[in-house]
Order: structure tokens, then sequence, then C-alpha cells
């Protein structure tokens, strides 16, 4: 069976493999992205990136839990007029770069994408989940009317495809990836809002209290949002949340995810994870008798 | 998180201490745990003691590093670790290079033969000097007040590198970076300890990220044939917001 077998596409974007890291894990530094796409993934989602310069939180930013890791990093980054040499550099590996954007109205959305296009992204995510910082992320993604807006307006700017990555910090994500419509594809999901207090310190871990829960912990939590949006859309969807395995890979597509991200994993089987998950994936389709990743999206979903 | 507590301080420089506490732990030279200072916030730290009775030797540079030097015996304190590739030991002849703090990550390897180039800015900064023979000792300041005058290849230049077995070294990165420019021009092997704004301490958050390599995690320790590839060596850095500036 050839590696082509493994090829996937979501709208325009064209990936090598399903494997695409992401957002929030070793993707702030150029040299970091290039290294992680020559290792195997088909593609990087970088930090997410805002107007101006974030330091974020003070550590502690990360806080261990049962089968995952909290997260309060806070939205660092340099600003966007900082951030082309990382792209550039990236983009040395001849491998798209997805560039992730967060901001609190229409208006930065739209001069934020712009701007990563100038940089030559191939693909724009937006950040419309990130569950710790206030005014951004999962505060603009649970406004079904702000996301509609949001996507429309990016839709209309820039030819890139757009991405819309949700939280499942709601009551119903279903209206949330509907007001999403226009979206080339859903990223689902992000973290799940947490925390952690320790007992002897009597305090929460992390220095911002609240957190995102990540890892193996979450992914039938993303398994269910993927599965009931693909259900009732057929949209194209990334999905994302505790994926570890090719195991968890095919589980995700046979929910109807068409590519995955790889985040927290990369804590526990470290940069070498997208070369195996790929070879083992390919193993799979051979031993099973699948042709093409296609073959795959959302035959598990009971119509 | 792990918690600990507070055996006994040693004062060892006017803004540097040893901190030595219980832990029942296997820890290997040149690892480091992430301290956490509750309410306060939580950084990197070397083991410099790593035997039966372990101890990490802070300088005072920020409110959380003051924060420790403030805790008391009796006290608890929060960790998490060890983490990092640890340093790989040699049988044979060593020689230590260590520029201010630097000295304490590599205080575990210190023995018998073990030849120390002890560089500080003055003579009040110099750290752990004191544990070499006279005649395995060199020290350099940068203000002259001991030892050599100078930065510390000002040291190296007085040493004959090719006979010892290991040249270990750890310090700030403009002297790590002119010392491997050194190393290389004499043809001599070296691990060197490296450090960088660090925030997850696991491999993840990409803010210790050196040419690729994730200095928490690949790292601290990094050889010479890996060091050569990294562009960013010596170069730039990313600061704590991940904005890329000059070193």
């Amino acid at each position: 069976m050839k590696d082509s077998s493994l090829k996937t596409e979501i709208a325009s974007l064209k990936l090598e493999n399903p494997h695409i890291l992401a957002s929030g894990i070793l993707d702030e530094n150029g040299y970091t992205m290039k290294k992680i796409l020559e290792e195997g993934a088909a593609a990087v989602v970088t930090k997410s990136i805002g107007m101006d310069e974030r330091n974020g939180y003070q550590a502690p930013v990360i806080a261990d839990a049962p089968a995952g890791l909290i997260n309060a990093i806070g939205l660092a980054n340099p600003g966007i007029e900082s951030f082309g040499d990382e792209i550039a550099i990236a983009k040395g590996s001849n491998r798209p770069v997805i560039g992730s954007i967060f901001a609190s109205t229409v208006e930065e959305f739209a001069n934020l994408a712009i701007r990563m296009q100038k940089y030559r992204v191939d693909a724009i995510e937006l950040n419309l989940s990130c569950p710790h910082v206030k005014g951004f992320g999962s505060e603009v993604g649970s406004d079904p009317d702000l996301v509609e807006q949001i996507v429309n307006e990016l839709k209309l700017k820039v030819p890139v495809p757009i991405f819309a990555k949700l939280t499942p910090n709601v009551t119903n994500i279903l209206d949330i990836a509907k007001a999403a419509h226009k979206a080339d594809a859903l990223v689902l999901i992000n973290t799940v809002r947490a925390i952690r207090i320790d007992i002897h310190a009597r305090m929460p871990v992390l220095s911002n209290i609240y957190g995102g829960l990540s890892g193996p912990a979450i992914k039938p939590i993303g398994l269910r949002a993927v599965y009931d949006v693909y259900r009732e859309t057929g949209f194209n969807i990334i999905g994302v949340g505790g994926i570890e395995t090719h195991e968890d890979a095919v589980e995700y597509i046979m929910a109807g995810a068409r590519a995955v991200q790889i985040g927290t994993a990369l804590m526990t089987k470290g940069r070498k994870i997208f070369g195996e998950l790929n070879s083992n994936l390919l193993q799979f389709m051979e031993r099973e008798g699948y042709s093409s990743i296609d073959d795959m999206v959302g035959i598990g979903v009971v119509k | 998180m792990i918690t600990a507590f507070i055996k006994r301080k040693e004062r060892k420089t006017p803004t540097v201490e040893t901190i030595y506490f219980e832990w029942d732990s296997g820890i290997l030279p040149g690892q480091f745990v992430m301290i956490w200072v509750p309410g306060v916030g939580e950084i990197p730290m070397s083991i410099s003691h790593i035997g039966r009775e372990k101890a990490f030797t802070v300088k005072n540079y920020g409110p959380t590093s003051a924060a420790i030097q403030a805790l008391s015996p009796g006290d608890r304190i929060f960790f998490r670790g060890p983490y990092g590739r640890p340093f790989q030991t040699v049988s044979g002849r060593i020689l230590l290079i260590g520029g201010g703090s630097g000295m304490a990550s590599l205080h575990p390897l210190i023995n018998n033969s073990s030849f120390g180039l002890v560089a500080a800015r003055s003579k009040e900064e110099i750290l752990f000097a004191d544990e070499f023979t006279d005649e395995n000792l060199i020290i350099t300041t940068d203000d002259g007040s001991e030892g050599i005058k100078g930065n510390v290849i000002e040291g190296l230049k007085k040493i004959d590198l090719k006979k010892f077995d290991m040249i270990y070294a750890c310090g700030p990165e403009v002297m790590l970076y002119n010392a491997y420019l050194y190393f290389r021009k004499i043809g001599v092997n070296a691990q060197l300890s490296l450090e960088r704004t660090m925030k997850c301490g696991i491999g993840i958050c990409d803010s210790c990220s050196i040419g690729g390599f994730q200095l928490c995690r690949d790292g601290p320790v990094f050889f010479m044939n890996e060091l050569e590839e990294m562009q960013e060596f010596g170069n730039f850095k990313l600061t704590y917001s991940g904005k890329r500036v000059k070193i």
C-alpha cells in the first residue's frame, strides 16, 4: 500500500496525511514548526495570534490531571506584526501552515486574517474557543450571532480556507456549528474548562485558576461533538481532543472527521508521534481494506 | 505536585543560597525541577546536590526566586519533576566550566580530580570554587577582583583542553556560545547545559525551544554536534510572549 493512501483534503487544502499539529502546542517558534512538519505532520496550526503582543499568564501555566493536562497559557503571543518570520521559517518545510487567530470583534478578526494571508498561510483557523481568557476565545465562540458574523465576514475578505475551532463549553455545540456553516471546516473541540487545587497549598495550581483540560480524558467528549455535528450537518470536520494513537484517529475519522489534530500527546509521546501515527494508520488501512481516508470518513455514524 | 520540607539553608554569595530538602527520588546530574511558590510563581531550578541529601542552589533574580530565599527550615516547598536530559557522565578527567549560578547544575559532577573553571562578575559572586583543589582551579572575574580579569575564554586559554575526557559547561548563553566556538576551534567534545525562558517544563509550550529542540525535554544538556545544527543558538531567542529577539 502506498503512502498516498493517507492523503486527505479539507476544502482546497491538500494534506499528505490526516495528522495536523494542534494550535497551542509547539507552534510559537518557526524552527519547531518546521521540525514537526519534517517529522511527519501533514500541517501545523500556529499558536493563536492576536493584534498585540501578550505575555499570557505567569507560571504555573500547566497542571496535571488524570489522563490529561490542564493549561492556561493565556494566549501568549508576539502579536501579528512580529509573527511573519516564524511562518516563513516553518514554510521552509514546504508543507501547509495554518494560521490561528484570536480577537474579540469582527473587525479585528478580519484584520488578522488579512495579515495572516499576507504571510502566505495555507488556511486560517479561528480561535473561538480558548476557555481561559476574558473577552476572547470561548466568550466570543459561545455567541452564535457573533460567530456567524465573524465567519461570514472572513469568507468575504480572504480567499484561503477558513476553519472555525469551537468550544465544547456550551450547552449545544450544534447551534454554534450551524452558525459557522460558511466556514470551510469546523475544528472540534478545544479544551474543556477545568481547575486543580493543591491540597497542601490550599489553592488552585494554575495562576489563572481556570484552564483547559486536554488529553485522553476528553477524547469521548470530542468524539461526541464530531459525531453530532457530522450526523446533523455533514460539514467538513477536523477532529481534536485526546488523540494519542492511530486507533484514536480512526475513531474520530469514523465519527466524521476528515483530518485530526494532535496536541497533548506531544507531552507523552514526543515529536516522533507523527511518524508513528502515519505508519500505524497505513498498516491499519491495509489490514482492514481501506484504500483511502475518504473511505472511512463518517462510516461509524448511525444514520 | 510534589511537596517536601526544607532542612537547612546555606548562604553562598550575597545573591545565592543553597537550600537542602528531603526528597527520596533518583535524580541525575543536570536535571531540574519546576519549583512553585503558591501565590507567587513557578520557575525551573537545577538540582545542585543529588546524593541522599538533595538541594538546589538559587540566585535571587526575580519575585519567585526571592520568595524561595525567604523560606525557612521547616517550610514546605512545592515542585514537579525531575525533568530534562541529564549530563552524560564519563570515566576519566573532567573539566567543569561554570558561569555565575551556572555552577549549580555542574555541582553534582564535582569529584576529587575534576578541574574547575569558575567565572563570575566579581569576587563576591564566585560559586563552589572552594570545592576544587587549588591546583585544579582557575577563576575569572569580569572586574578582575579575583583570579584572571576577563571572561571565561581568558580562563580557557590557560587550560590544555585536550587532556580532559569530557568538558561540561553551564552559564549564560553568550558565555556558552563563545565557549562552544572556542571548543570547535580547538576540536574538543563538550556537553553544554543551556537556559531559556521556560513555562511548561514538559516539552509542549515551545517557550524554551532552540532550533527545533525543546530545551526542557531534549536538553537542557546538549552535545557539540547537536548545537551545531541549532541556528538559534547564541543568536536568537523568544521572550515570554514568544517574540523573537537577538541575544
